[in-house]
């Protein structure tokens, strides 16, 4: 490990102005981003760095001249420069060709060259565009047509499929931004959010609604409107259904990958009515039955 | 690695100001979409060239300007210059 004062070209005794003068003239010569081809003056660079993290803290370099710490103080992080994307294509909005355009004007075979891979460039495929896109629960299993309003005022179509599931990505080849000269434009990429529903909630391909009964429903059973993604549909309650008794539509679930469709499980609860009523209060003081039956021993139901 | 801004000023130890002044000289040009700015590698490795050019060496905001206008063009050329290398290994057929 070289001496710190070395590295920096300073004297033991010179002031922290001084080395930091110092450090200034070499660090600006040697930054790897202001020499992006010169392996050597990247290594150059870290040992001067090293020698400011030293001597640049009045700390440091104090512990440093007193020899409880050696040369190597901490090392600095590994970093990676600017310069090791900067070629990479990931920093085609930095370039800047600009520099050399008049070589291409000449009629050489150089300058030929150099045309063709402006060409090359000019021709760069457009980036993708993510966006994201609330629908309602029922569209998810549905499927819809939607029209998303783009930032700068433009609208894009989206065709929602149907069984579709919460942060599912579509990706719309070629809606992204444009691509320059020939280029491709890049796609967009449309995040879609399920908005939760009061009734119907998810699992799998099947989707399960609780719907509340009434008690002459429940007691005595009859036809009811069930609410599904796509509309009510009639179904028959049997006699003597209860509170948990669940029930299964055929069909009217989410689509299914392998084709066909899940099923709505629908989940009874019997409500009484909101106001008490005399008369069901009379009967069921005079309902032998009732007052023997203890539903904490029956423990099927 | 994508950030988001808030992300990418606790990793440089930047204020907003300082950014949102970097964002508007267009020395940072990292992607947008509709959600608000990802920054990537390419834009955090930018900014610590700044940095450094500011904080380090002590260029003034026209000094940065000049250097990053100068540096960017040397990486156009070498971009090129790289690509051409490329063509004259394997010649296409004209």
């Amino acid at each position: 490990m070289k001496n710190p004062y070395d590295v920096l070209g300073v004297a033991p005794t010179a002031s922290a102005a001084d080395i930091q003068i110092a450090y200034r003239k070499l660090a600006k010569k040697l930054h790897p981003d202001l020499n992006p081809g010169d392996r050597a003056a990247e290594e150059k660079f870290k040992e001067v760095a090293g020698a400011y993290d030293l001597l640049g803290d009045a700390e440091k370099r104090k512990r440093f001249d007193n020899g409880e710490i050696d040369a190597s103080g901490a090392e600095r992080p590994q970093q990676r420069f600017y310069r090791d994307f900067a070629t990479s294509d990931r920093s085609h909005r930095y370039t800047d060709t600009s520099g050399f355009a008049d070589f291409t004007d000449s009629e050489d075979a150089f300058a030929e060259l150099l045309r063709r891979s402006e060409r090359a460039r000019a021709n760069r495929p457009g980036r993708d565009v993510h966006y994201r896109l609330p629908i309602d629960f029922v569209e998810s299993i549905t499927g819809a047509s939607k029209r998303l309003t783009l930032p700068d005022g433009g609208t894009l179509d989206v065709k929602i499929p149907a069984g579709l599931v919460d942060g599912q990505v579509l990706r719309l080849r070629g809606k992204g931004a444009r691509g320059t000269g020939k280029g491709r434009p890049g796609d967009a990429l449309i995040e879609v959010e399920v908005r939760p529903d009061r009734r119907f909630t998810r699992e799998g391909d099947d989707i399960s609604l609780e719907l509340p009964i009434s008690l002459s429903e429940a007691v005595l059973g009859g036809k009811i409107r069930v609410p599904t993604p796509t509309g009510e549909v009639t179904m028959t309650v049997p006699k003597g259904s209860n509170t948990g008794t669940t029930m299964r539509l055929k069909g009217k679930g989410a689509p299914r990958r392998s084709g066909g469709h899940g099923d709505e499980l629908v989940r009874l609860k019997v409500v009484l009515p909101k106001s008490p009523d005399p008369a069901l209060e009379a009967f069921v003081s005079n309902w032998e039955k009732g007052k023997t039956f203890n539903p904490l021993e029956d423990r099927t139901s | 690695m994508i950030m988001n801004k808030q992300e990418f000023l606790t990793c440089l130890g930047l204020q907003v100001h300082t950014l949102d002044f970097w964002l508007e000289q267009r020395w940072l040009i990292p992607e947008e979409n509709a959600a608000g700015i990802d920054f990537s590698d390419v834009d955090l490795a930018r900014a610590r060239l700044i940095r450094d050019l500011k904080t380090d060496f002590g260029f003034n905001d026209e000094g940065v300007e000049m250097i990053l206008h100068l540096v960017d063009q040397l990486h156009g050329l070498r971009g090129v210059l790289e690509q051409l290398a490329g063509e004259l290994q394997t010649p296409t057929s004209r």
